[in-house]
């Protein structure tokens, strides 16, 4: 589904280019559920960035379902991302006047359902996540762990192929983060969805088929896991 | 939901700064308003069709300077005058300077033919005319004092050298100025000496077309006698009394240049903070596929609404205010009407839509191009 060719970005800071991400070149099957490890600074958030249509490679090619993203106008962009991307940060990010409900609704004002196809959309990705009795709930009456799941209803509800997660459990304790990974696991196996995501905790990397490690913005050993469902054993 | 809403409930999210927002937009243009209104009255006083028939004749070289009374049957003869009276500043102290209001000395056969828009019955008016020592008052005053008919009022003289002891015999409604006191030339005349001076004459043409043509034969009547006079339209002649207040236009102007632009920096500011806070969510939302431009649009839509939501309650507060205050007692009939009109409200909507416009610009213009990798790492 994703091919990466020579993917490479510099910053450029005064006289001196720091190099992200070094002729990155991957290829991502439908279906799978990649874990980007890699220690800080190493280039996952930006290698992330540039799959989901949010940043540019200064050169290289990233191309999804053989387009490539990176020609695109910034309108045709936003128009793509909507259409195939969905997002999971760090930091939930939902927007705290909402209730669940609203947030999750947010990508779909892009989109041209009714008010009711709308509804039902939100509805039916809150009880994938568990959270159908929390509908009217605001984020700040909710824990940390619900947020993160309100976030990822928020990120399957427009029915996205590709679902990109930068350190998803990072700011969770171990018990909702395995709750989350579950949750991902789950939307990976049931419903075939392809996962990219960014994390520092090689037990949240556990759930991946797959494990790749950045290194100062190369790419370094490939493991594919035998079976998800034996990490999580 | 839609995307408006959102951004309507995203505006009002941090309710104390959306209130201060519109509470210093309201007060800003409340003021503007006011200031403007009033500059409007001193410049610009309300005018009635019928004053269109009226010229007001003075003397050459100032206001204050006396005509003499001989010059009435000449000008009666000029073609096309319906009427010709004396009207003379009397001026003088009621009890103290605070217990100020317009004192005239008319000729009271003339007096409200020629100001027909004051209305008075017949009774009052033939009472005027038959007693020397009678006066017609405005409704207002009246009210403002609680005067009755038959009530004495006692003058003392400032501009002229003598004092005058009046009977109100009248009252009268209607016209720009319901506060006037009107009494008899005559009884002026015997009061100061018989000096046979008159203050201005004020004249009626027959038709407001003959009024160019009784000004040009006035003025030029008088040419190189020992008292040149200016005959003008009644208008002319009130705006040009205003001009002597002096630079009170540049005055205000410029005070209102201040507010505005003090305005502008706070609502600029207080914009440009409600916005960078959202930085992060404007990122994401970008992420999730919005446009840059319908976010921005949305931003400025924001701005506008809460410097309208201002302009609403300082125009329509000062339009409302002065209708319930008495700003002519309060100002003692300095300012007989203070009317915020139409055209100084819509002015002032106009001044807090630009505003709401350009407070937003930069911090929109920021948004606009905010990158979304950038705006993901702004920390809450
Ligand atoms: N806007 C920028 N300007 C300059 N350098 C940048 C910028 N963004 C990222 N970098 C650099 O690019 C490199 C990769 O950053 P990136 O955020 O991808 O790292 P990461 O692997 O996600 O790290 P972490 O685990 O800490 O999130 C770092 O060295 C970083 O300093
Ligand atoms: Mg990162």
């Amino acid at each position: 589904m994703i091919d990466l060719v020579e993917l490479t970005k510099l910053y450029r800071q005064g006289d001196i280019d720091v190099t992200a991400l070094d002729r990155v070149s991957l290829h991502i099957d439908e279906g799978e559920f990649l874990a980007l490890m890699g220690p800080s600074g190493s280039g996952k958030s930006t290698l992330l960035h540039i799959m989901a249509g949010i940043d540019r490679p200064t050169s290289g090619q990233c191309l999804f379902r053989g387009v490539d993203v990176a020609q695109l106008s910034e309108t045709a962009l936003a128009e793509w991302r909507s259409r195939h991307i969905g997002f999971i940060f760090q930091t939930f990010n939902l927007i705290p006047v909402m209730t669940a409900a609203e947030n999750v609704e947010l990508p779909l004002l892009l989109t041209r359902l009714r008010a009711s196809e709308r509804r039902e959309r939100v509805e039916f990705a809150l009880e994938l996540v568990g959270l159908k009795d929390r509908l009217k709930h605001l984020p700040r009456q909710l824990s940390g762990g619900q947020e993160q799941r309100v976030a990822i209803a928020r990120a399957i509800v427009t029915d996205p192929e590709l679902v990109v997660a930068d350190e998803p459990t990072g700011n969770l304790d171990a018990h909702s983060a395995h709750e989350v990974m579950g949750l991902l696991a789950t939307l990976n196996q049931t419903h075939g969805k392809t996962i990219v995501m960014v994390t520092h905790d090689p037990r949240a990397a556990q759930y991946g088929t797959r494990q790749l490690h950045l290194e100062k913005g190369e790419l370094q050993h490939d493991t594919a896991q035998a079976s998800p469902a034996e990490a999580e054993a | 939901m839609t995307l408006a809403g959102f951004m309507a409930r995203n505006a009002l999210r941090n309710k104390r700064r959306s209130f201060l927002t519109i509470a210093s937009v309201a007060l800003s243009l409340f003021l503007l308003c006011t200031l403007r209104t009033g500059l409007r009255e001193m410049t610009n006083p309300a005018s009635m069709e019928e004053s269109a028939c009226r010229v007001a004749v003075r003397h050459k070289v100032s206001i204050a300077n006396v005509l003499p009374a001989k010059q009435r049957d000449l000008i009666k003869r000029v073609a096309g005058v319906a009427s010709v009276m004396p009207l003379t500043w009397y001026g003088g102290v009621y009890i103290d300077e605070k217990h100020f209001f317009s004192r005239f000395a008319v000729d009271p056969a003339e007096a409200f033919r020629q100001f027909g828009e004051m209305k008075i019955s017949p009774e009052h008016r033939d009472a005027f005319i038959k007693k020397k020592t009678g006066c017609v008052v405005g409704i207002k005053t009246m009210e403002r004092f609680h005067f009755k008919m038959g009530d004495r009022i006692e003058l003392a003289g400032d501009v002229w050298p003598c004092d005058v002891a009046l009977e109100i015999v009248g009252t009268y409604r209607g016209g720009i100025d319901e506060t006037i006191l009107f009494f008899n030339h005559k009884y002026l005349d015997e009061a100061s000496g018989n000096r046979g001076v008159v203050g201005c004459w004020w004249v009626l043409a027959d038709r407001v077309d003959s009024v160019p043509r009784i000004i040009a034969e006035i003025n030029r009547m008088f040419r190189n006698s020992d008292a040149e006079v200016l005959a003008e339209s009644e208008r002319a002649f009130q705006m040009g009394f205003v001009s002597m207040l002096g630079n009170v236009t540049l005055l205000i102007g410029s005070i209102s240049g201040v507010i505005l632009f003090t305005m502008f920096l706070v609502t600029a500011s207080t914009m440009a903070m409600a916005i960078r806070e959202r930085f992060r969510e404007i990122a994401i939302l970008k992420a999730f596929g919005f446009r840059s431009s319908d976010l921005a649009g949305l931003i400025v839509a924001e701005s506008l609404l809460l410097a309208m939501a201002g302009g609403v309650l300082g125009c329509g507060g000062a339009w409302l205010m002065f209708r319930l205050v008495p700003i002519d007692t309060m100002t003692n009939g300095f300012f007989p009407i203070f009317e915020v009109t139409p055209g100084i409200m819509a002015q002032g909507m106009g001044i807090a839509m630009a505003l709401g416009f350009f407070s937003c610009l930069v911090p929109a213009w920021n948004a606009l191009r905010l990158s979304v990798v950038d705006g993901l790492k702004i920390l809450d």
